[in-house]
């Protein structure tokens, strides 16, 4: 198996392995905070906090965490790092705190978090993890944003909460709604598949072997791979 | 076992340095925290009190504070008291943030949200501003939203009566229907604080209105500011009223052939003369006004049915509605005691200048004209058109 260089692994998240438009992970906020583009960026740059900490501090504890017990202990630290990034977007960013309201907490389920954690930070040294934390937040930052970029701008006719006058009478109402959301996901997803044509790892990404939780899904990963 | 030692000993050792972590950050971010929840608050507060240098909230337990009062707070250096309230119109809604200066003046009132139709009357607030209670009460409502007006000048009046009990003054803070009733069981408590409004048919001087207890045990007479207590089987401090009521109830009516006088408008349904010499006639009145030379009523198709009695000389001594089916918050207002008795007391050039019922004109004109015809009909009865 050929090993990334760290260059590989910063960049791969942004396109190549985007969490959100190759992985197809992440979806819940991906359509919650793509409404504005101040909420998307909010989100993104929050979940990239949260994945840098988390893929430091368990690729510096990897060999010391117990195999059974690997989760519980992702899930308090994952848990314990978005409580803190919570609590400094609350006391430094209130506005930003009040547009991503339960989102913010919910990062702690987000299965990019826990999916590079079970599938990176506990299997890589402690740089690598930590450029695979920021490569896969950019990714989704950039994810984010250019959803959100999508759907405000033609549905809402402003960019971060500036009107776009020239717009605003052909704005499509639609996409500032869940399915619209919804509707430029799959065409970013189009887009990106269109680009990565050949290159992504879509089908080990699409497939049991590509899920996250591969790893600690030894049965059902079996199974699947059989099939295949 | 060693094993499951050794794993629940990782997760505790990580959960211990988590929450380190947490502790630490806690450290550094509350008071930044507190500090903007303050601010937030305090923005809220600052826009009803500009004034304002900080607000702590008052503990409400502590006080008797009129029923839509949501929340209090105290302007720290003594210049008065934001009060929160949420109030009801056509249903429970408008939440209104209502500043009251340390002299008993409104600073600013606002509405923060509301469930209700809010058009013009979202700036209504600022028409409060500077004023004391005598001014708001002078306020008017603006028509077409008198329902929601009337519930926002409601709350106004309840956030200066609450400065006022939180400053320590002893305020009443029951509502004025709550007072007439405490009123009406104190002069008699023997009635067990039911009682029901009586139609005078005779002129009972001095008296503006009779209440008789429902369980027969006497009489409350209305004597300007004084609730005279009249029990129905004991001496009593009124005689001379007790006796008016007494041969009022006791005097039979006599029935008035209408069909016999020319002139009389078919609405007016019936004549009754009293032993006094006065009249108590039924009339119906229509909500919707005149079309084509006669009155209907496209809503509903009923009239609204209100029984008058008047002296021989044209004075009307009491109002009553009898029955309507007016558009419920608006028209029904008639419906209500407190519109009725405006008609109390007054003559027929009295009758245009009684204040309508805000938002419904209609309404307010087809009573006025049924009253009109009552005049009519006792100058036709009393001319002796036979």
């Amino acid at each position: 198996m050929r090993k990334d260089s760290n260059l590989d692994v910063l960049t791969k998240g942004i396109l190549k392995e985007n969490p959100v438009l190759v992985l197809i992970l992440g979806t819940c906020p991906t359509l919650a905070t793509t409404g504005t583009v101040d909420g998307a960026v909010g989100m993104g740059l929050a979940a990239l906090a949260v994945l840098l900490c988390s893929n430091v501090f368990i690729s510096l504890l990897r060999n010391i965490i117990p195999e059974t017990m690997r989760i519980p202990c992702y899930i308090v630290i994952i848990a314990g790092f978005v409580t803190i990034v919570k609590l400094f977007v609350q006391a430094y960013l209130p506005d930003l705190y009040a547009t991503l309201g339960v989102y913010l907490d919910l990062i702690t389920v987000n299965c990019i978090i826990l999916g590079r954690a079970e599938m990176f930070a506990s299997k890589n040294p402690v740089v690598k993890s930590a450029l695979d934390g920021i490569g896969m937040g950019i990714g989704f930052t950039i994810a984010l944003t250019a959803m959100a970029i999508v759907r405000e701008v033609l549905g809402n006719a402003t960019f971060a909460g500036n009107s776009i006058a020239f717009l605003e009478p052909y704005k499509i109402s639609f996409l500032t709604k869940a399915p619209g959301g919804l509707l430029v996901y799959g065409l970013l997803i189009a887009l990106v598949y269109v680009i990565t044509k050949g290159k992504a790892p879509l089908k080990k990404s699409f497939s049991c072997a590509g899920c996250p939780n591969a790893a600690t899904c030894h049965t059902a990963c079996t199974e699947k791979g059989d099939e295949q | 076992m060693l094993k499951n030692i050794k794993s629940v000993g990782v997760l505790v050792a990580i959960c211990s340095v988590i929450a380190l972590l947490l502790a630490l950050t806690n450290q550094i971010t509350a008071p930044i925290i507190e500090k903007n929840s303050a601010a937030a608050a305090n923005k809220a507060l600052l826009e009803v009190m500009p004034e304002g240098k900080g607000f702590e909230q008052v503990d409400m337990s502590k006080y008797t504070l009129p029923a839509t009062v949501t929340e209090a707070y105290k302007e720290t250096s003594g210049k008065g008291y934001v009060i929160k309230l949420t109030t009801t119109g056509y249903g429970p809604g408008m939440v209104i943030m209502c500043g009251v200066s340390a002299d008993g003046k409104v600073t600013g009132a606002v509405c923060l949200s509301s469930n209700e139709t809010l058009s013009k009357e979202k700036e209504y607030g600022k028409v409060f501003a500077g004023k004391d209670a005598a001014a708001v009460e002078a306020t008017d409502t603006i028509g077409g939203a008198t329902m929601t007006t009337g519930a926002y000048k409601n709350a106004i009046k309840d956030a200066l009566t609450s400065a006022k009990v939180l400053g320590g003054e002893n305020v009443d803070v029951r509502t004025p229907e709550q007072i007439f009733q405490d009123n009406l069981a104190a002069a008699l408590p023997a009635g067990e604080g039911k009682f029901t409004k009586m139609f005078l048919t005779e002129v009972l001087e001095g008296v503006d209105a009779v209440y008789s207890a429902d369980n027969g045990a006497g009489y409350v007479a209305i004597v300007g500011e004084e609730f005279a207590g009249i029990e129905a089987e004991a001496p009593t401090a009124y005689p001379a009223i007790a006796d008016a009521i007494k041969a009022m109830t006791e005097s039979t009516l006599t029935d008035v052939d209408l069909t016999a006088y020319e002139g009389i408008h078919k609405n007016v349904t019936s004549a009754k003369k009293t032993a006094g010499g006065n009249y108590v006639l039924e009339v119906k009145g229509a909500g919707y006004g005149i079309v084509g030379g006669d009155e209907y009523h496209p809503a509903s198709g009923e009239y609204i049915v209100i029984r008058v009695s008047m002296t021989a000389d044209g004075k009307i001594i009491d109002c009553l509605t009898v029955s309507q089916a007016e558009t419920p918050n608006l028209g029904s207002v008639c419906g209500d005691e407190s519109f009725s008795s405006r008609f109390d007391g007054k003559t027929e050039a009295d009758i245009p200048a009684v204040e309508g019922i805000g938002g419904a004109t209609m309404t307010t004109d087809g009573y006025k004209t049924a009253i009109l015809r009552c005049f009519a009909a006792v100058q036709i009865l009393e001319g002796g058109a036979e």
